[in-house]
């Protein structure tokens, strides 16, 4: 199963990648960083469209903040090379990064001052943004990621999602052209998640890239145009998310009350085709939908309905981490697990 | 890349990097918010006036022996308490300050998870050493001069302006003592910032503060214990505290510059030193 769609995924690679007037907003090749006897990330050739919301997903320890690190020029890559807006890193650091908001394994702030003493801190740090709209520019991040009114008091006393909020807001004190989020909605109740979600999608309408992991599939299937898969520290697969979920195995929904001619007929026709409780479930990675309904109607089955089975990107996600045992800690796989178990016995039933 | 970059919120080339002046006060706005900070350079501060009254009390009970000169000579002057106050606490109160300083700016916001943040603002690693060097220098010349400062005050208030009187006998003009007091706080702030600069380098290798103050008070106190021992003698000039005996000079009357001139080169040694290995590790580490 891997490796069928670490194949396909120069379709969605094909996109992005070769014309040189499409630009990437960031691009990894050969990507690897080792420490000591362990293997982080491997083999990483990753291509960030400029404007996409790239999703990455992955169990833990799959390599996606060691990767967002590299990106960021936080860490030097044992081999590889990484481009940040078309200049290398960690070399072009003071270039790229004054345009780069980033929030990475979690926030990092000092618990004997404010939200805003601490957001005021780096504030005075960025490069782009003058010192007379500092006081502003913090005002505006506050009140975009619902922290006004806790601004004056200390960091010690913040709530989990309260401290998740401010690391947000340091991401996008100055406008940026790429935002990355390292599971950005840690911690946060439905509330700050829908705002999360918010946020991305203000960004993505100003045409700001944005790179944002997570463990949440949902989230990252209502927020992402593009999705990115680690496992083991290499992409499995990568590309547009519809693309991505049409590569899954196609599968065409139909309804009739007589399921047992119906699979007959298909089956002499060499169709795949099961049967379901609301009707079959034909697999079309040898015909196509069209074929299929005039074959049916020729053996005289009632069709009601028609339609295309949509992957999951649980299951997809399933497929790609699940196909052989990982390095990944117990409690995390057994969590994945239970995400995607469930969707397949619903439609076994 | 042309085309990338058209997408840019604004068209003037950025600047790359923060106003120098705005970096600064940023990281002295941190620095002396920071609870610890103001209540070591409190408790440092106040000590001139312990060692003063304690030795205003001594003086009428028992008699100087067995006393070391140098808290004798501070019961009936004011020239000599600022300056013997600064001796006594840099053998372990004023290093402990600096190393404590030093361990937070680097090591100490490490471990909070802050260092990433401010290499992402951006700050390059170099300028990021150098405003933590600043915010350390600030903090131990913050201390030594209010030390200073407290010191005079204290040694007027008990014994009048007419007592500036060095240990050779001489008596200097107020402006001379003041003078004198001066160079003390460079001296030993110089010293402190040979002490800084290895807890610096220490700091950079470490996302734990309280190695970095092990590791520069035990090598004090085992510098101190290797300058005890004369059979060591060849060793003695690489010890940065070996010069450290030497402040009470400024009491003399001429002063004699020998040991307090060695004491600088030496200290210089260690910054230059210091810095070097903060700088190769910094440029390396990890964020």
């Amino acid at each position: 199963m891997t490796v069928s769609i670490s194949t396909e995924h120069g379709v969605g690679a094909a996109d992005a990648a070769p014309a040189p007037g499409s630009a990437l907003a960031a691009r990894t090749r050969g990507l690897r960083k080792t420490y000591g006897n362990t293997v982080a990330v491997d083999h990483l050739d990753l291509d960030v469209p400029e404007g996409a919301v790239l999703g990455m997903l992955g169990p833990n320890g799959s390599g996606k903040t060691t990767t967002i690190r590299m990106l960021l020029g936080l860490v030097r890559p044992t081999a590889g090379e990484v481009h940040l807006l078309g200049k290398q890193m960690p070399n072009a650091a003071p270039d790229v990064l004054p345009e780069v908001g980033a929030l990475v394994e979690g926030p990092g702030f000092h618990p004997f001052l404010s939200g805003r003493e601490n957001l005021r801190r780096l504030a005075a740090l960025e490069p782009t943004l003058p010192s007379g709209r500092i006081a502003t520019a913090i005002d505006e991040a506050l009140e975009r990621v619902g922290l006004a009114s806790a601004a004056n008091r200390r960091y010690r006393g913040y709530s989990l999602g309260m401290k998740q909020r401010l690391g947000l807001a340091a991401a996008l004190l100055v406008p940026r052209r790429i935002v990355v989020l390292d599971e950005p909605t840690n911690g946060l109740d439905p509330a700050g998640t829908r705002e999360v979600r918010n946020v991305i999608a203000g960004l993505q309408d100003s045409g700001t890239t944005v790179i944002v992991s997570s463990h949440l599939l949902a989230e990252v299937e209502a927020t992402c145009t593009h999705v990115a898969v680690l496992h083991n520290g290499t992409a499995v697969a990568q590309g547009e998310l519809a693309e991505l979920l049409e590569t899954g195995n196609a599968g065409l929904l139909v309804s009739t009350p007589d399921t047992t001619l119906a699979v007959d007929s298909l089956r002499d026709n060499r169709i795949p085709a099961r049967a379901m409780p609301e009707g079959i479930l034909v697999d079309l990675t040898t015909t196509t939908a069209p074929v299929v309904v005039e074959t049916l109607v020729r053996a005289g089955v009632g069709v009601h309905e028609a339609r295309r089975q949509r992957t999951g990107l649980e299951e997809l996600f399933a497929r790609l981490t699940d196909a052989e045992p990982d390095g990944a800690e117990p409690g995390a796989l057994s969590e994945v697990d239970d995400l995607v178990d469930t969707p397949h016995e619903g439609e076994a039933r | 890349m042309t085309a990338a970059t058209v997408t840019a919120p604004g068209t003037a080339p950025a600047p790359r990097r923060a106003p120098l002046g705005r970096v600064l006060r940023s990281e002295l706005r941190w620095v002396f918010r920071r609870p610890r900070t103001i209540i070591a350079i409190a408790l440092l501060a106040i000590t001139p006036i312990a060692i003063g009254v304690g030795t205003l009390f001594a003086e009428g009970g028992v008699n100087e022996q067995g006393e070391s000169p140098m808290v004798s000579m501070a019961i009936n002057n004011a020239l000599a308490l600022p300056i013997v106050s600064l001796g006594m606490m840099m053998v372990f109160l004023l290093p402990l300050v600096s190393s404590m300083s030093a361990a937070d700016a680097i090591a100490g916001e490490a471990a909070n998870g802050t260092l990433r943040g401010l290499m992402l603002a951006p700050v390059s690693r170099t300028r990021l050493l150098g405003v933590k060097a600043f915010g350390v220098a600030a903090v131990t010349l913050a201390t030594t001069v209010l030390m200073a400062v407290i010191g005079l005050i204290t040694g007027l208030l008990i014994n009048g302006t007419n007592t500036m009187i060095t240990l050779s006998g001489t008596t200097l003009s107020f402006g001379d003592a003041v003078g004198r007091i001066g160079f003390a706080v460079v001296w030993v702030t110089v010293q402190m910032l040979a002490v800084a600069a290895v807890a610096l380098a220490v700091s950079t290798t470490t996302e734990h503060p309280m190695v970095v103050m092990a590791a520069v008070m035990g090598g004090l106190i085992v510098f101190g214990i290797l300058g005890t021992i004369s059979a060591l003698d060849w060793l003695h000039p690489v010890l940065l505290s070996d010069s450290w005996e030497s402040l009470p000079d400024l009491l003399r009357d001429p002063i004699s510059w020998g040991g307090m001139g060695e004491g600088l080169i030496r200290a210089g040694c260690y910054i230059a030193i210091g810095y070097s290995l903060a700088l190769a590790r910094m440029s390396t580490k990890d964020g």
